[in-house]
């Protein structure tokens, strides 16, 4: 059973589907109140855990839902994520704490309620979804990319601290994915959504956009049998943009 | 019995393919339904099996000039071919060996790519996936002449990578950790039960690992240009 964080839209909801097909049970959850989540759910025959992540009593809540209807938790895919972009110096402190609650420690705390369960199966995969931003930074993004770059962190640590109990932890870093959030990163600097996506291109050099369920790919791989000697790794899946454009 | 090549199916170009990480990857690729061609010293297992070493610049190109002739395209490149010794300190490192390391290694993977890039350019799509070592992107001791030669593939790859990143061509590299293969002496550091149990999953590699991950690339890698990724146990993270 898979446990998708962040299901209702973008990555999340591409990679539910795809470990739908791969043949996962999959548990949803979001914190979003429309209907998309139980949509999703009832599309891939799994379950919606409608859950803030960054509160304390979320995670052992979703974890027990989830346990209790679909069974022990064997693939975490830690994709929720909060973003809010400002210049440094003008970033309130409550933007700051808002993206390290939710994309950090809100995933601690999740990663924490569902090792239990992988120590006595003796196996299991940890997913972390973080960023290219959290591998080289981004301008205006210094609470979000610091935020993923724990996330990088954490994986690493998880990786060696948990991989001899047959628990394997690895992160991906993609960078500029054409999703929903492009329309909210078109809107903060007052332009339109084309003009979004030209901007992003030029930064990346093959020149493209990821699609979601291309970063669903390698969260299936990650997931799969197919990475058994993966652990502590970073995946980029990010069309090269380490390196600027030439 | 030899199945008639036919257009639609993918065409996988292995180096080193008769043994070891290359013969696991035209295995895995084949099982995708793949069509295989391997490129070795020694005879390989695959649909069409090529003679020939690849630090000959020439004979690489006449090889993927028969490969062309026998599937008329080339969709992966698989750089596998070379070769490991341990054991030598930095001043055992003779000129010759340092040269036929480097010409192996490194001068394999570059005829492997300047034969094969024309023709995936006709197509414009393919995959490059080169095989580097998780010794070069950490380093390691008394075989210096190898990892370097690994090293300089990570470079030479990521420089490709961004040559042809305009192209629907993608080059990235595999950097597999200690793998259980015939290059590993049975008394090979590598295999010793201290290192061993030092690795995050107490255990080398195996082959088809590798291959699942140079698999992944071929088919899902369309956004990966220029990475790494290393299947290594957790010798490196």
């Amino acid at each position: 059973m898979a446990l998708v964080t962040g299901a209702a839209q973008g990555v999340g909801h591409a990679t539910a589907l795809r470990l739908a097909s791969d043949g996962f049970r999959v548990v949803v959850n979001d914190i979003s109140g429309d209907g998309r989540l139980d949509d999703l759910a009832e599309r891939i025959g799994g379950i919606a855990v409608r859950a803030d992540i960054s509160e304390p009593a979320a995670a052992l809540e979703i974890v027990e839902t989830a346990a209790d209807r679909l069974g022990p938790v064997e693939v975490l895919v830690a994709n929720a994520a909060a973003m809010a972009m400002s210049p440094f110096l003008e970033q309130a402190p409550d933007e700051w704490w808002r993206q390290i609650d939710v994309n950090l420690s809100g995933h601690f705390r999740l990663i924490q309620a569902v090792i239990p369960a992988m120590r006595a199966l003796g196996r299991g995969r940890i997913v972390i979804v973080a960023s290219g931003w959290g591998v080289i930074g981004h301008p205006n993004a210094t609470a979000y990319a610091a935020s993923k770059a724990g996330l990088i962190a954490l994986t690493k640590g998880l990786g060696r601290e948990l991989g001899p109990q047959g628990i394997v932890s690895n992160a991906i870093a993609p960078s500029y994915i054409d999703t929903e959030q492009l329309t909210v990163d078109a809107d903060d600097l007052s332009i339109s959504l084309d003009e979004m996506k030209e901007q992003y291109r030029e930064l990346v050099p093959t020149h493209q956009l990821a699609t979601a369920e291309q970063i669903a790919a390698t969260v299936a791989f990650l997931a799969g049998p197919g990475s058994s000697a993966v652990i502590g790794q970073v995946l980029q899946p990010s069309g090269g943009v380490t390196r600027t454009r030439a | 019995m030899h199945e008639a090549p036919t257009a639609d199916r993918p065409v996988a170009v292995v180096t080193g393919a008769a043994s070891g990480i290359g013969a696991a990857c035209v295995d895995r690729m084949r099982r995708s339904g793949w069509h295989t061609a391997g490129i070795d010293l020694n005879d390989s297992d695959c649909e069409l099996a090529l003679t020939a070493d690849v630090s000959d610049r020439s004979a690489v190109a006449e090889a993927v000039g028969e490969v062309v002739d026998e599937f008329g395209r080339i969709d992966l490149l698989v750089s596998a071919a070379g070769y490991y010794e341990e054991g030598i300190e930095v001043a055992a490192i003779t000129v010759a060996r340092w040269n036929r390391m480097l010409s192996v290694i490194l001068g394999g993977t570059v005829n492997c790519c300047a034969a094969v890039v024309p023709v995936m350019l006709r197509t414009g799509q393919g995959a490059i996936v080169a095989i580097s070592s998780e010794l070069a992107l950490a380093g390691s001791a008394t075989d210096l002449h190898y990892v370097a030669a690994k090293g300089a593939v990570l470079g030479f790859a990521k420089s490709l990578a961004m040559e042809l990143a305009d192209t629907d061509i993608r080059v990235n590299v595999v950097a597999p950790g200690p793998t259980d293969t015939p290059l590993l002496a049975s008394d090979s550091l590598w295999r010793q039960p201290d290192y061993l149990a030092t690795l995050p999953l107490r255990r080398l590699v195996v082959p088809s690992e590798i291959a699942d991950a140079v698999h992944f690339l071929a088919v899902d890698g369309s956004m990966y240009c220029g990475e790494v990724l290393s299947p290594n146990a957790g010798a490196v993270i």
